[in-house]
């Protein structure tokens, strides 16, 4: 009986508290990179204030379509978030976010305007450029548990992050992606300096810009618990370790100034393969020995 | 006592399904050959293929999970009327390639003769006893693909045909020849996925290569003629491996000349050279790298041809051959040999699929990419990989199909096969954009088809000798999928300047083929479950004795995938029935003025169009940086899979 209403709350309670975490969250961002840029920054729940006028905004577009395409975004985000809280397949995650992001990418080709196009184009060399290291993670945490399941994964004995090290750094890098930070916020950004105005939502207003907004929550809340996953048994120090991530990710995206989609890829990819896949060739000859 | 007398019952009715099947296309060739009128034509042609279909579905039906054996007596006459025709096959190619002056077709040519006359004089051959059609379910998978996509292309082609001649006016028009080559290319793939029989298969494998050469150099063109040339060369090595494998094993014992045989062989040590010849000549069919550039050209021909091709037959002929003799490859080195080259292709040609905007040559590369990892797989062997295989080859075949129908016929009605021209097509062609979606969102998106197929092969390599470097490269490799067919998608839902919807007309073959392959692509993605429980496993369990245990079969997954199902299934009945009242916005430029069509102003006080292009990352991604060095490190691979198989190296 537990086997089934355990991964039906784990699935619930994400789906509800995850916006308000992520909200959260996003408060707490902005404040500090206020602070970092000697500004006072918003009031903590700002983030909330702006999906709330959002929604309340005229249902106006340029493409119908997208007002499917970011209830898909969100939707499925949520979703893949639900299926890792349900303690269910972890490739299933990786694949549902990806065909999430796929949504959001439609939209902003679906308005046919330049500063959306540059932006879905990006954001999709993002999806691309992360890709592999998720593909890679979940295949790690097969060879070290044997299981793609998450429920598998967080009862193991030893922490992943033992075997793993290398895997985790890499989705550290992702994160900074996935989160749009500087550098990598190639598609998109909270800051009116750039040149893209927010690229791959350009197009976007009223609710399907509010979607987007708590999709993206969905997202943080999403990959800081894959972060988790590395940690079994240890809940203390994974905590201690997400925040510490996220500071650091605020702290890089002050730091570094944006990259082209070129050195995004670039970087992105030498860090996959230097951490990541050297990561998962010394798991798989020497599995034998420490496993 | 009858001249075909089958061993057991005489004429069951899988045999007579058979027959039907390989003498009803050839009986159609022959009268699509001699009939020009178009009427007589759409009868004989939708008569045969209504046949087909419903043979094939029934021999399916009743040979299922029954790994049926026919043994075929006092049949040494189809034997010698074989060599006859590949005797003929090469005559034929002789006499083209004299005529065109080409000397690489004559050598090989004049050598695959020379073995096939050696192989049949040499007394090599003796007198094989054993079963010569043996039904398993990949024959019947197969089969099926063959008999009902096959067709479908065919059907589709009665109605492409009239609209290419008028498109291509300095085109010969020649439909008797073009449908005559079209079902006997059908024969022919029945033949090769329901012979045991080796000699036979190698008939039918020479035949699917004469029909690929002709139907590539339909038009006649230069180009087409060059093409087709470098198709029969590239064809030829493979065949000519075949032939040299088939001797080879003959030496060893007269008996092994059958598939069953093959793999019941106790000492797949002394096979290793064999196994790596059949490896060649599977590489070539399947156009992997470096014998890349066939189907790569082959795109010259008409639509329908392209559709064959990669879809339902000749490709599919040679992972259906790689894939059957699988559980041999997972013995030994050149299985993973083989396999290393199928995913170097996989990743090769993903990337070279990104810098191509001609919609059939990013099929094309997909489709080399995708029987790439089908090689893999197949080079792998194991249990887990064959049934990713077999999951590829189907989903596969209903997607690739349905693309390059889509494509045939929007080309034809917007007049363009370049992606850059297909902006906003779910406006201008909702039918064909439709099925276009279909068909790509089946190719790379979970949870369909070629995505719950992937999972199955990362799955089957994660816990493979030496796995972990096909999971790594099966990574990248997904990586480039996601852009190139992503960005394909985005044009096809761009908002257009003005919405336009021509009064388009579909030849009525069209619309059928199109629409029933599309709604078998759906059926095939949603019943996977059922696919591999009912059809891939029962064949597992006959050839390994094992069923493999995939999580991806789990019931918590399957719940999941449901889930996933039902969230998408609402999205599109949203899509299609939700309202789209609303304020119509123009699109955002950053603040320019911009008029009620979507133009901006200009800085010259002119209105302009705003038009954006996709990235084809020419310099990273072409076929000028890539082709050259995949052609090396692909040759390396092989080399270094003969230099194994002589070692006769096991795992």
């Amino acid at each position: 009986m537990m086997e089934i209403i355990m991964p039906i709350i784990g699935a619930v309670v994400f789906l509800i508290l995850a916006p308000f975490l992520g909200g959260l969250l996003a408060g707490v961002d902005r404040i500090l990179t206020a602070r970092m840029q000697s500004r006072v920054g918003p009031p903590i729940l700002q983030p909330f204030y702006d999906i709330g006028k959002l929604w309340h905004k005229e249902k106006a577009f340029s493409n119908p379509v997208e007002i499917i395409f970011t209830t898909a975004f969100l939707v499925l985000t949520a979703f893949s978030g639900a299926i890792l809280f349900a303690g269910n397949n972890i490739l299933l995650v990786v694949f549902c976010l990806a065909l999430a992001d796929t949504f959001l990418i439609l939209a902003a080709y679906a308005a046919n305007a330049p500063y959306s196009h540059v932006g879905a184009v990006r954001e999709l060399i993002s999806t691309m450029a992360a890709e592999p290291v998720l593909m890679l993670l979940a295949a790690g945490f097969f060879m070290v548990t044997g299981s793609f399941m998450v429920k598998d994964i967080l009862t193991t004995s030893v922490p992943a992050i033992i075997y793993l090290p290398g895997i985790f750094l890499a989705l550290f890098a992702v994160l900074t992606l996935k989160l749009r930070k500087s550098p990598f916020d190639i598609s998109t950004s909270h800051h009116a300096h750039q040149e893209l105005v927010k690229g791959v939502t350009a197009s976007l207003s009223g609710k399907s810009l509010a979607k987007v907004e708590i999709a993206h929550w969905y997202e943080t809340i999403l990959f800081l618990a894959m972060m988790f996953l590395f940690f079994s048994g240890q809940p203390v120090i994974a905590a201690v370790v997400i925040i510490i991530a996220y500071l650091l990710e605020i702290v890089i995206d002050n730091v570094f100034p944006r990259i082209t989609w070129k050195m995004t890829v670039k970087t992105i990819w030498t860090i996959t393969i230097i951490l990541g896949v050297i990561n998962i060739c010394i798991i798989a000859i020497f599995g034998g020995m420490f496993l | 006592m009858s001249i075909l007398s089958t061993s057991d019952t005489m004429y069951t009715p899988e045999f007579i399904s058979i027959m039907v099947l390989m003498l009803v296309p050839v009986f159609a060739a022959v009268l699509l050959a001699l009939f020009k009128p178009d009427i007589i034509r759409n009868i004989v042609a939708g008569a045969a293929s209504a046949v087909i279909i419903i043979t094939s579905v029934f021999l399916a039906f009743t040979a299922w999970n029954t790994n049926k054996n026919i043994t075929l007596l006092n049949a040494d006459w189809i034997g010698t009327l074989l060599f006859v025709i590949e005797a003929a096959i090469a005559l034929i190619i002789l006499f083209l390639a004299f005529k065109y002056k080409k000397p690489l077709a004559i050598i090989l040519a004049l050598v695959q003769a020379g073995l096939l006359l050696f192989l049949e004089f040499s007394g090599l051959v003796g007198n094989y006893t054993g079963a010569t059609i043996v039904l398993t379910n990949l024959s019947l998978i197969m089969v099926l693909i063959i008999g009902v996509i096959g067709t479908l292309v065919c059907v589709y082609a009665l109605g492409y045909m009239k609209d290419y001649h008028e498109h291509q006016k300095d085109v010969p028009v020649r439909k008797r020849y073009f449908f005559a080559l079209m079902f006997l290319f059908l024969a022919a793939m029945f033949g090769i996925v329901v012979s045991n029989n080796l000699m036979w298969l190698l008939a039918f494998w020479e035949v699917t290569t004469l029909c690929s050469f002709l139907l590539i150099g339909y038009s006649k063109t230069e180009e087409a003629v060059n093409n087709s040339f470098r198709a029969v060369w590239m064809n030829m090595i493979g065949g000519i491996c075949f032939t040299a494998a088939l001797i080879y094993i003959l030496t060893i014992s007269s008996d092994l000349i059958s598939i069953t045989n093959l793999l019941g062989y106790g000492n797949v040590a002394a096979l290793t050279i064999p196994l790596a010849l059949i490896a060649v000549a599977g590489l070539t069919k399947a156009a992997q790298m470096p014998f890349s550039t066939w189907l790569t050209g082959a795109m010259v021909a008409p639509t329908p041809v392209s559709a064959l091709l990669h879809s339902s037959t000749m490709v599919k002929a040679g992972v259906y051959l790689l894939v059957v003799f699988a559980p041999l490859f997972s013995q030994t080195w050149v299985g993973i040999a083989l396999a290393l080259v199928g995913m170097f292709t996989f990743v090769a040609t993903s990337v070279l699929a990104i810098s191509q905007s001609n919609a059939k040559k990013v099929l094309a590369y997909s489709t080399i990419a995708n029987l790439g990892l089908i090689t893999a797989c197949a080079g792998i062997g194991t249990p887990g990989a064959v049934m990713a295989a077999i999951l590829l080859i189907i989903f596969h075949a209903a997607a690739k199909g349905l693309l390059f129908l889509c494509v045939g016929a929007v080309e034809h009605k917007i007049g363009s096969r370049d992606i850059e021209d297909m902006d906003g097509l779910l406006v201008r062609l909702p039918l064909l954009a439709t099925m276009m979606v279909i068909g790509i969102a089946g190719m790379y998106l979970a949870p369909f088809g070629m995505l719950i197929s992937k999972w199955a092969a990362l799955e089957a390599f994660i816990t493979a000798p030496a796995g972990f470097i096909f999971v790594i490269l099966l990574a990248f490799g997904s990586a480039f999928t996601i852009f190139f067919w992503t960005k394909w998608l985005g044009k096809l839902f761009m908002r257009m300047g003005k919405p336009q919807a021509p009064a388009v007309k579909l030849h009525i073959s069209e619309k059928l083929s199109v629409i029933i392959i599309g709604a078998l692509a759906v059926l095939a993605c949603v019943s996977f479950p059922t696919i591999i429980k009912y059809g891939i496993n029962p064949y597992l369990k006959e050839i390994f004795g094992i069923i493999p245990g995939a999580e991806l079969l789990s019931s918590d997954t399957l719940i999941m995938c449901g889930i996933m199902f039902a969230i998408l299934a609402v999205l599109v009945i949203a899509a299609a029935f939700g309202s789209k009242s609303g304020k119509e916005i123009k699109p955002y430029l950053n603040g320019r003025a911009v008029d009620s069509d979507g133009k901006f102003l200009g800085s010259l006080g002119v209105y302009k169009e705003a038009k954006t292009s996709n990235y084809y990352l020419e310099d990273y991604c072409g076929e000028k940086s890539i082709l050259k060095p995949s052609w090396l490190i692909s040759i390396i691979l092989i080399a270094a899979m003969f230099v194994l198989a002589f070692m006769g190296v096991m795992l």
